[in-house]
Order: structure tokens, then C-alpha cells, then sequence
């Protein structure tokens, strides 16, 4: 296959995933992320928050993305969030690889919201099949599904990958813009794929999602606001302990250099007390300790951020059995029904993020 | 279910010694792993006139080691009045180290291929090994394989950067999957059974009480040899009343909630949880003709011993809570009931761990559903409880704890039976790190 | 082991020492191994009555690859290693004086480390008074000439008892033991000894190869030595301490090959417990009442817990275990136990200790009929001064001047007393039974 260097954009038909009304724009190479960010931030001061977000109809695509050279970088990051040493990309590096192509969409001039101060609200990724080192991927990445949040609007960035042409990953990762509102307080449904979509993406399945449990939390969908009682933990499983150089850490392997987690001075740029932690570098711990062996071959990993974890800090982690953690409906009793995932910060009730591990 | 187990010979216990249990940094400090098995070792030949006797096997080992350990119990052996040509080697099963060994050696015994061993273990919170973080250690180890000193400066630089790799790593109780310290494990599950401060106390109070009555009378005098000038397990607190225990802050289980998102009394404290311990212990096993033709005393026979492992990792299972799985499918096998048992030796890792095993028995819905039993297992006699103390008064030196319930459960069953006439019987339990438990049989002999 | 004074006067100092008088202690010989009995020939000498009884020892001493001479001449540079005075046969005191004399000729050429040993009888019931002078006596002369013996050299007595005939197996197991190494520390001591049916054949070597000794209080000192001496004699050693003296009577234990039993002594069950140690290694032979404890203190200040602990363990505990295994049944048992010269001569700020120790001394002698029944003897060896761990703890300057009181001008070591008691446990010691040998190196005070 031949790569188109550089800018060029060649048009073709979408294809998988995508809104049909979406055209696709092939990039030679996955950009370089700095320079993206460069270009995000400096776009994000033209970004104004209004009204009316209507989102860029296209797809980004890198047709032969050669993983034989990611050992050494897969190496590293399996060392940082504690995944056993494999040639097997585990859905959170899929992320990472993915990632540039995403935030190439968001820094588009023509992408409404600004890329600085956007919140990760969860995030949902599928590996279909075992993504090795040294598998040739088809990459692509999109927005989609603007939609209404009591803050603001969130948005889905979606990125897939294929392997000889056959889906092997899908990750859908939701964004808060603070301030902007869609056109009539609604969703986009004509930029957006559908509502039995919205069931398995959107939402955590299997279970209830915990609208209330954060003051400043966003409730999901229509923005209801916090009413319910305050989220309650359940018995630890585990206890973390990171230290501040995690963010560094994972900020190296992910590419996501983000001020906020590199140090102190340069979250409180941005109005944390302490740098935080990626909140991607806590569901990855949470995936990696749940295990190869456990989550199987093809699984569905979900993570919903709250509250961020600040540095250096200690985390309350409870990673239970789906059938454990009373969620209704745990495909089977024990490990084989996938788990579930809270954390929070330690001997408090401060929650963190929540997700799962399901065997698909 | 008898039946399903094979015939073999007899394994039996001779007898035991162990040095007395130290409090963490105190009467061992810059003692070894290796000076006090040797010491061990050394007061069980005394005790039954083995020097130069070539056993058939010595096998132990110790929970923390440092790394010149790694032939611990054959060094331990060369160092000692045995006959040199005795082979040994180490094993590690946490807690459950030193059971485990007595299962080994006696298997070993059972099946013919030899005559006489020793198993034991020992374990120094005193003279841990302290190792290099990740980092500089592959720094080392580089500049260790660099070819030239150029390549080895390269290899080194990145520690003049960092100054903080330095910092040596101590090893904890933590469960390296869980991060969560075994009092903290301890404290979910206890939390989880709702198990009382008081019934923890007064746990903690007997086992002080039957321990020190059990060294007053002299039980302690043939299976005790002092060390270093200690002649009693230094943490043993014969004064020590529910008044003084009651006071103990807790330490363990803090900012846990309940369901109803209270939160959760902390009930663990220093006083039901067992101390950190230097120590060691062996224990002589033989088979009957080996016993006999020595005139050596037979207490025992080592039965049979099951061990299980539970899912703590994803908290459904308590981490120490395997002995209550093992237990069950080890008295089935000799078609035996919590009844039929005179002495239940269960290691008290903490008052807690006891409690919550034996709440785990007497719960219908956990036996069915946890353990396949057709209701609940049963109740203990708490009359028949560690009742010449147990870990929370002597201490618990991982690997040494296994050889000091072997050597006391012989020498309770043997003199049941000598008072009685009829066969007494011993059920030990040992939970251990990694969601792990070892439990054995032991019968008058 | 030998004090700092003895090393000082044995050295350089040595001439300066003897001019002003200090006091000369020499460095004592010591058994070891392959060495010779004596340091040189061996002369005997009787008087006329007694002259078929020296024949018949000079044959025992020959059989010993012994070079023995019947008459003092030395050759140039020569020196006796031991005189044996025979007077066994003598009736009347006027008899001695060519004999007594005799061996004083001898004395200038008597080596270091040399013995001179007696051989008497011992006045006995109903002796006409001249014959029970003639035997007397001898005490008085043995004691005066330990006195005036230097270099090392010691005086003593085998004093025959019941009609024992002077080549009998105790009379020459002890006659040996005086003329040997072995009690290098035993000095002016008269030791009665009887008749036995003894072993025919000795093993000099190893006397007491094939029997189980126990041995209390060996975790340290003089019980220590006690379980090696038995050790080294071929003996299997079951040691006993009480617990918290655990770890060194383990390493005891297996320096001897032995067993380690902590054990209490005043222990209801004590005797009980020694037996059963004793039974694996082929039942009990010989036991050994080492333990012992002081608690000093003017009787005027003694409180009843220094007396009462002191009873138990010197004294009572013994009573109860010797009572016992005479109740288990125990055949032919060699008991030795530890007296003291406090329980004969007395010492200041020691009435419990003294009180406890010729008690001692008292139930050996009534214990000795008790076990004889069986073929079993009771005896008691009473040490002086001897340096351990215990004496060390006495404050210098009394330290000092208790080890010059002896005729050895010096503190005996451990072993010294181990050797006595090796001597008393053996088969061939048979024919002594209930008496008490002062291990002192002839200390000054009492008998």
C-alpha cells in the first residue's frame, strides 16, 4: 500500500463506523502530537464558546500503520501503567496509537471547540481481536455526536483500526467543552449514528451510571443536575500509590504532554492545586490489573472520570467481579462475567473514575 | 472417602524446637536468617542427640531473604552438628513456608523415599533485605554487562540524575497485586463479617493467657531453646488484661464505608494483630522404624494436609481467608467433622483472621455457596482453640510459624492420648499472603 | 585457664617471686591424652610388715609399663615422678619411721608435678589402740606433707577399708588416679576404699565407654566439663540446665555427642524426666548432682527466698531425685554429687550454701547403702576454689587471696573436678562408696 506523504488529503467513500455523511481524508503518516498541540492551543484561542457546535464531517484515516516498530515504546508503556511484558497492544495502547489521529481532527480550524481545557468524560474502547506487534493497522479517527451537557457540549472522538481490513478496535472517547451549547439544547442526531449507539457507548452497560455522585460531575445526556444521594464506596480492593513522576511517566509513553500532568507549576496554569494524573493512565492500571488472562482476547474496557487524582496521591481501588458488584446484568457468575472497576481517593468517599472489564 | 487415599507408611513427628520469638529490632538484631536456623537446627540435634546423623532431608526457608540466601537451609545445614553430607533444600509459601515444608518431607517420608527430615523456616524483620529500586537496579546490572568503562559511565549517568533512585526498597506486608498491607486486607474482611472489636480482643487475650500459662508449666521447656539471651517469646504479655487491649488505637481498617455509606468502626489494632517477629523453627519427622530404632519418642503422625488458594485480588474473597476453603475438603477426605478434632491450632494472623474463618464455617449461605457444602461446616469449640496460644502472644515469624504449630499440635495430641487412652487429633490452619492457605492433620501416634 | 599470678610467677619474675617470698604456685600437669601416667619413675617403698603388699603394687605398676624402683637411687638428672609410701600392713607406729623416712630422702629428688601416694588402712572398729595409732596417723603425715610439697607436687592416701587387699580394682583405680594427671588439683586428701567386685579388665582409656551419664547443671563451668571429661572417658551424656540456659547447654550437647534436656531440678518430675532422656541412649548409669546455685549474704540479712531457693536446688532436689529413681528401681546407678569445702570448712556470708552443701555430703553417706544394694555407689566431690564464671564474679582482692590459701597456691580449674568425678562414676571406683573427695589443691581451712 502506498503511503501519501505529507498534507495531501485524498477523498474516498467512508466506510465501517462512520455517518454516512462523513468523507474521509487519508494522511499519509499519524501526525506527531506536539505539533498538534502546538496547533491546538494556539487554535483554541480563536475557539470561542457559542452556540450552535456543528462538528467537521470527516474522517481521518492512515491507511498502513506498521506496528513492527513499537516494541521498545509498547515496552515502556507496559511498564508504566503494569501490564505484563507482551507483543500484544492492550486496548489502552491502541488509545495512545489512535490518539494523534483524534486530536488531528480536533485541531482542525473547522473543529468548533477548543482543543486547551476540554474535559475527558469517559471513555469506551473494544478490542475485537489481538492486535500484535508487527500487524499492519488501518487507522481512523472522527467526531461525532455533539450533544448537550449541563457545563457545555460533549463529543465523541472515535477512532478505529482494522487489521487486513477486518474491525480489530474501536474507542470512542466522550469530551466536555465547557461553555458551548448545540443548537436548541438537543444532540446532533443527524451527525450521529443512532440511539441503540448511544446504549452501548455512551453509557456503562450492564449498568447504571451514577449521574449524581459528583457536585460538578456532569450528568450524562441531558445534563441533569446532582440530586441523588452521595456515591458510596465500596470495600477496597487494592490501594495505589502514585507518586508525582507518574504523570511524566505516562505523559512519555501516551505522547499526552498536557501542562497539567507534567507538573505542579503547569496545573496550576490551570487551576489545580497539584499536577494531576491522566485519567486514562488510571483505567489502564485498572485494564492491566484485571489481567490478560482475564479480560480474554476480544474485550470492551469503559472508564468514567470524576474527580482528578492529584499528585503524588493515594487511590482507593476496588475491582470486583461484575456478579460481585451487583451489577444486573453480569453475563455469568465470577471472573468470566468481566469486572467492574471503582476508585476513589483513599479512606474518603471522593470518587475518582469508575468503569469495566468485559470479555466480548 | 478414606479409601481415596493411597496407602503409604507413617510419617511421625518426633519433636520440635524452635528459638524464642523476638519482637522485630530488638533481642535479633544483626542476627540472620542463617544464625537462627542454624540455632534451630542446632537445639534439635542437642535435643535428640543427632550429631553427625545423616538425615534424609532438611527443608525450610524464609519469607524475606536476601539475596546470598539462596541456599538457606543447606548453608544452615553445613553450619550445624548434622552430618554434612545431609541434603536440604529452601521453599517458600509466604505464612505458609514452614507447614508446607512439613508437608514436603513428610510426603517424601511417606512414600519411602527417605527415613528421617526436618522442615522448618525462619524469618528476620531485623536484618531484612533492603534492595535498589527498579531503575538504578538495571542501571547496575547494565553497567555490570557494559563491555567497556565508556559504556559503563553511559549506563551510570542517568544515576547521577536522578538522586531519588537511591532511595533503598524495604519490603512491606503489602500484597504486590493489591497494594493493600495484610492488616488493610484483613480489616475489608473483617469489615465484611462484621466482626466486633471485642470478640478480636478477647481472641487476643487468650491466646497472651494460654500462652504464658503454657510456659509457666513447662510446655515450652522441650520445644524452646534461648537465643541470643532470650529465653521466652519477648512479645508475650502474660499482665495483659481486656482493660490494656481495649485502649490500643486501631491501625488498621480506617476510612472504610458501609453500604448505607457510614463509616465503618476500624477494629484492628496492634493488640489483636500480630507483631512483627524474628525467629525460627524445625521439626523432626521420621519414619516409625527410623523413630523407633533410635529410641526416639513418637508423638505423632502427620496425617494428611490440604492447601487452597482464594481470589482476593478482586476482593471476592477475603486474602486470608483460603484455610476456610482447605479445611473442609482435607477433614472430608478422612470422613472426619469439626467434632472429631481435639486441638485446632489456627495461626492468628490477626484475632480477626481466626474469627472470620470460624464465621465463614458457621454461615450457611458461604458454606453452599463458596465451599459446595450442603450446609454449614460447623462450629469450633472454642475450648479446643490454640490453647496453648498462638501467633497474636508469640509472635509470628512467617516462615517459623508453620514448625512451631507442628511441634506444640504433636505435642498436644500426644499427651491427650497418654491421659485419655483414646487417639486426640489436631487440625492445623495457617493462612498466608497471596490469598493462600495451608492446613494439615496431625494424629497421636 | 591458669590465673594472671601463676602465669606471672612462672615467668620472668620467677626468681624475684622466690626471694621475696611470694607465694610459688607451678603450673600443674594436666591429663591429656598418650601422655605418660607420671613424669618419671615411680618408687616404692614400705615398711618391713608391709614389704609383700609393695610387691604385689610394684607388679600393678609394671603392668602400667610403669618404670618402678624398689630403692631411691637416681641416676645423674634423674628424677622420681611419684613415690608410693605401702604401709598396709604396718602394727605399730614405731614402724613407720624407717619408710616415712626413707621417702623424705627421696623428696630433693621428687619431680615437678610429682606425687607421693599412701597406702593404708584405715582404723576400724574395735582396732587395739596401738594398731588403730599406727593407721591414724598416717592422715596427720599425709596432710603435713602435702603441705610441704612444691612444684606442683601433691601428697594423698588410699586408705583401705573392710579388708580391701591392696591390689585390689579400687584400690589400684584410685592409687592410679592419685599417681596420675588427672587429679592434679587433689592434694593432702585421704580416700577410703573397700573392697569390690569390680571388673576384671579395665579400659584405662575409656572407662566409662557404654554408659549413659547425666549430668545436671552442665550448660556452663564446671558441669560443662564435667559432660566432656564424661565424654572423652566414652561415655553417652545426657545434659541438663535449666531452660533459660538453654543455648549453651545445646552447644554443650553437641560438642559431646550428647543430649540436651532443660530441665528445672526442683521439678517434681525431674527424675521422671531424666530417666526418660537417659532411656533412648540405654538407660541410666551414672548421674551427676552438679547443679548448684549460691545466694550469699550474712545470715543476719538473709532473707527466706536466698535461703529457701538455695535448699531447693543444692539439696532438696537431689534428695527427691535420688529418692525416686531408688523407687523407679534403677540397678547399679553411680551417683556423684557436688559439695563444696564451704560444707566442710564454712564460709562467711555462706550459712545457706554451707547448710546445703554438707547436707550434701551427709545423704551421700546415707545414700551410699541405699544404692549399694544394687551394685550402685553415691559419692560426693567437694571443690575449693576453682575458677569459672561463678568465681569470677568474686571481687578481685578475695579472689586473689582464696586462690593462695591452698598448698597449690592457685585456683583449680574445672576439669579438676570433672576428672574426680569421671574417677568416682567408673566401674573401678566400685569399691568407694559414700564419701566426699575435696578437690582443693589442699585448701588451708577444715579437714
Amino acid at each position: 500500500m502506498t503511503a501519501v506523504v505529507g498534507a495531501d488529503e485524498v477523498r474516498s467513500a467512508p466506510r465501517a463506523g462512520a455517518p454516512s455523511s462523513y468523507t474521509v481524508t487519508d494522511l499519509g503518516v499519524v501526525p506527531p502530537l506536539g505539533g498538534l498541540y502546538v496547533k491546538g492551543a494556539m487554535g483554541s484561542v480563536t475557539k470561542r464558546p457559542r452556540a450552535g457546535v456543528v462538528l467537521p464531517r470527516v474522517v481521518y484515516r492512515v491507511a498502513d500503520v506498521d506496528t513492527t516498530g513499537v516494541a521498545a515504546h509498547l515496552a515502556d508503556y507496559q511498564g508504566v501503567v503494569g501490564e505484563p511484558v507482551s507483543d500484544v497492544l492492550p486496548a489502552g495502547f491502541l488509545h495512545v496509537l489512535t490518539f494523534p489521529l483524534a486530536t488531528a481532527v480536533m485541531v482542525r480550524p473547522d473543529f468548533p471547540l477548543g482543543l486547551l481545557g476540554m474535559v475527558h468524560l469517559r471513555n469506551t474502547a473494544r478490542v475485537f481481536r489481538p492486535v500484535g506487534v508487527g500487524d499492519r493497522l488501518e487507522i481512523r479517527a472522527w467526531a461525532e455526536h455533539a450533544r448537550a451537557h449541563r457545563r457545555g457540549v460533549q463529543v465523541d472522538l472515535v477512532a478505529e483500526a482494522f487489521a487486513g481490513g477486518v474491525p480489530v478496535y474501536r474507542g470512542v472517547s466522550t469530551y466536555l467543552a465547557k461553555g458551548f451549547s448545540v443548537r436548541d439544547g438537543a444532540s446532533t442526531p443527524s451527525e450521529w449514528a443512532g440511539p441503540d449507539r448511544a446504549a452501548s457507548e455512551g453509557a456503562l452497560p450492564g449498568r447504571e451510571v451514577p449521574d449524581g455522585a459528583m457536585p460538578d460531575r456532569a450528568a450524562d445526556g441531558a445534563g441533569r443536575p446532582a440530586s441523588r444521594a452521595p456515591w458510596v464506596p465500596p470495600l477496597p480492593t487494592a490501594r495505589w500509590r502514585l507518586p508525582r513522576s507518574i504523570g511524566p511517566e505516562y505523559g512519555a509513553v501516551s505522547g499526552d504532554r498536557n501542562p497539567i500532568h507534567m507538573s505542579a507549576l503547569g496545573a496550576k496554569a490551570f487551576g489545580f492545586p497539584r499536577a494531576i494524573a491522566h485519567g486514562m493512565y488510571t483505567a489502564a492500571r485498572a485494564l492491566a490489573e484485571v489481567g490478560p488472562a482475564r479480560r480474554g482476547d476480544a474485550y470492551e474496557w469503559t472508564a468514567e472520570f470524576f474527580k482528578p487524582v492529584l499528585l503524588p496521591g493515594s487511590v482507593d481501588v476496588a475491582i470486583r467481579y461484575a456478579s460481585d458488584a451487583g451489577a444486573g446484568a453480569a453475563p455469568a457468575v465470577g471472573p468470566e462475567g468481566g469486572f467492574v472497576y471503582d476508585a476513589w481517593r483513599a479512606g474518603r468517599t471522593t470518587r475518582h473514575l469508575t468503569g469495566t472489564v468485559t470479555p466480548l | 472417602m478414606a479409601s481415596s487415599i493411597p496407602t503409604t507408611r507413617e510419617a511421625v513427628i518426633i519433636g520440635g524446637n524452635r528459638i524464642p520469638f523476638a519482637r522485630a529490632g530488638k533481642k535479633y538484631v544483626r542476627t540472620s536468617n542463617q544464625d537462627m536456623f542454624t540455632a534451630a537446627l542446632e537445639g534439635l540435634v542437642a535435643r535428640f542427640g543427632l550429631q553427625g546423623e545423616l538425615l534424609g532431608e532438611v527443608v525450610g526457608g524464609a519469607v524475606l531473604k536476601n539475596s546470598r540466601d539462596f541456599n538457606l537451609i543447606r548453608e544452615s545445614v553445613l553450619g550445624s552438628s548434622l552430618a554434612p553430607a545431609t541434603p536440604a533444600y529452601d521453599l517458600q509459601q509466604a505464612c505458609g513456608t514452614g507447614l508446607e515444608a512439613a508437608i514436603a518431607v513428610t510426603n517424601k517420608i511417606k512414600l519411602g523415599q527417605i527415613e528421617s527430615a526436618v522442615a522448618g523456616g525462619t524469618d528476620t524483620i531485623s536484618d531484612a533485605p533492603i534492595a535498589v529500586g527498579d531503575k538504578l537496579r538495571r542501571a547496575l546490572l547494565q553497567a555490570n554487562h557494559a563491555r567497556s568503562t565508556g559504556d559503563r559511565i553511559k549506563a551510570l549517568l542517568p544515576v547521577l540524575g536522578h538522586p531519588k533512585w537511591l532511595a533503598p526498597e524495604t519490603p512491606d506486608t503489602g500484597e504486590p497485586r493489591t497494594g493493600l498491607s495484610m492488616g488493610e486486607h484483613q480489616a475489608i474482611t473483617t469489615a465484611k463479617w462484621g466482626i466486633t472489636r471485642e470478640a478480636q480482643d478477647e481472641i487476643a487475650l487468650r491466646s497472651h493467657q494460654n500462652l504464658y500459662r503454657a510456659w509457666e508449666e513447662g510446655f515450652f521447656d522441650d520445644l524452646v531453646t534461648p537465643f541470643r539471651g532470650l529465653s521466652r517469646d519477648d512479645n508475650l504479655r502474660g499482665d495483659t488484661s481486656a482493660e490494656k487491649l481495649a485502649k490500643l488505637k486501631p491501625v488498621f481498617g480506617r476510612g472504610l464505608t458501609g453500604d448505607d455509606g457510614a463509616p465503618l468502626p476500624a477494629t484492628m489494632t496492634a493488640g489483636n494483630s500480630t507483631p512483627l517477629t524474628d525467629g525460627a523453627s524445625a521439626v523432626l519427622f521420621g519414619s516409625r522404624d527410623w523413630a523407633e530404632e533410635r529410641n526416639l519418642p513418637v508423638l505423632a503422625k502427620f496425617v494428611d494436609a490440604e492447601t487452597a488458594g482464594v481470589d482476593f485480588v478482586h476482593g471476592h474473597e477475603g486474602l486470608l481467608m483460603a484455610p476456610a476453603a482447605a479445611v473442609p475438603r482435607l477433614l472430608a477426605r478422612h470422613g472426619l467433622t469439626l467434632e472429631d478434632i481435639d486441638f485446632f491450632e489456627i495461626h492468628e494472623a490477626f484475632a480477626a483472621t481466626v474469627l472470620t474463618t470460624l464465621a465463614a464455617w458457621e454461615d450457611e449461605d458461604y458454606c453452599r455457596d463458596e465451599l459446595g457444602l450442603p450446609g454449614a461446616f460447623g462450629k469450633v469449640d472454642r475450648s479446643r482453640l490454640n490453647v496453648n496460644g498462638s501467633s497474636l502472644a508469640a509472635g509470628h515469624p512467617f516462615a517459623a510459624t508453620g514448625g512451631r504449630i507442628v511441634a506444640t499440635a504433636a505435642k498436644l495430641v500426644h499427651a491427650k492420648a497418654a491421659e485419655t487412652g483414646k487417639p486426640a487429633r489436631a487440625l492445623i490452619s495457617v493462612c498466608a499472603a497471596g490469598g493462600l492457605g495451608v492446613t494439615a492433620l496431625v494424629e497421636s501416634a | 585457664m591458669t590465673d594472671s599470678y601463676t602465669r606471672f610467677a612462672n615467668g620472668g619474675f620467677k626468681p624475684l617471686v622466690k626471694k621475696l617470698g611470694l607465694p610459688q604456685p607451678a603450673i600443674l600437669r594436666r591429663h591429656q591424652a598418650g601422655s605418660p601416667l607420671t613424669v618419671g619413675p615411680v618408687l616404692v617403698v614400705s615398711d618391713d610388715a608391709s614389704a609383700s603388699d609393695a610387691d604385689a603394687v610394684t607388679k600393678v605398676l609394671t603392668g602400667w609399663d610403669i618404670d618402678v624402683r624398689r630403692s631411691p637411687e637416681l641416676a645423674e638428672r634423674e628424677k622420681f615422678g611419684a613415690v608410693v609410701l605401702v604401709l598396709s600392713a604396718v602394727e605399730h607406729p614405731e614402724d613407720v619411721s624407717g619408710a616415712a623416712l626413707a621417702l623424705g630422702g627421696t623428696l630433693r629428688g621428687l619431680a615437678g608435678n610429682g606425687r607421693v601416694v599412701t597406702l593404708s588402712r584405715a582404723p576400724e572398729t574395735g582396732d587395739a589402740p596401738t594398731l588403730a595409732a599406727a593407721r591414724a596417723g598416717v592422715e596427720g603425715f599425709v596432710r603435713s606433707l602435702g603441705k610441704e610439697l612444691r612444684g606442683g607436687s601433691t601428697a594423698n592416701g588410699v586408705q583401705l577399708t573392710g579388708g580391701a587387699a591392696v591390689d585390689s580394682i579400687s584400690v589400684i583405680a584410685t592409687l592410679r588416679f592419685f599417681l596420675s594427671a588427672k587429679s592434679a588439683y587433689v592434694d593432702g586428701q585421704i580416700l577410703p576404699v573397700g573392697p569390690c567386685d569390680g571388673p576384671g579388665e579395665i579400659d584405662w582409656d575409656r572407662p566409662l565407654a557404654g554408659r549413659v551419664a547425666v549430668v545436671t547443671g552442665a550448660a556452663r563451668g564446671i558441669g560443662a566439663a564435667i559432660a566432656r571429661t564424661m565424654a572423652r572417658d566414652g561415655a553417652k551424656v545426657v545434659v541438663v540446665d535449666v531452660p533459660p540456659a538453654g543455648e549453651a547447654l545445646s552447644a554443650v550437647a553437641n560438642s559431646v555427642h550428647g543430649v540436651a534436656l532443660q530441665l528445672d531440678v526442683t521439678a517434681a518430675d525431674a527424675a521422671d524426666k531424666i530417666l526418660a532422656a537417659a532411656k533412648p541412649l540405654g538407660g541410666l548409669d551414672i548421674l551427676v548432682h552438679n547443679a548448684g546455685i549460691t545466694r550469699d549474704k550474712l545470715l543476719a540479712n538473709m532473707k527466706a527466698d536466698r535461703w529457701d531457693s538455695v535448699i531447693a536446688v543444692n539439696l532438696a532436689s537431689q534428695l527427691r531425685i535420688n529418692a525416686r529413681l531408688l523407687e523407679a528401681g534403677v540397678e547399679g546407678l553411680r551417683i556423684v554429687s557436688l559439695a563444696s569445702t564451704s560444707g566442710i570448712a564454712g564460709n562467711k556470708g555462706q550459712t545457706n550454701y554451707a547448710y546445703s552443701k554438707a547436707g550434701v555430703i551427709g545423704h551421700t553417706a546415707a545414700t551410699a547403702p541405699l544404692v549399694a544394694a544394687t551394685g550402685g555407689t553415691a559419692n560426693a566431690v567437694a571443690p575449693g576454689f576453682i575458677e569459672t564464671e561463678m568465681t569470677a564474679r568474686i571481687p578481685f582482692a578475695t579472689r586473689s587471696v582464696a586462690r593462695m590459701l591452698p598448698s597449690l597456691a592457685q585456683g583449680g580449674e574445672p576439669v579438676d573436678i570433672a576428672e574426680a568425678i569421671c574417677f568416682l562414676a567408673s566401674d573401678a571406683a566400685a569399691g568407694i562408696n559414700g564419701r566426699t573427695l575435696r578437690v582443693c589443691g589442699q585448701h588451708m581451712v577444715g579437714k
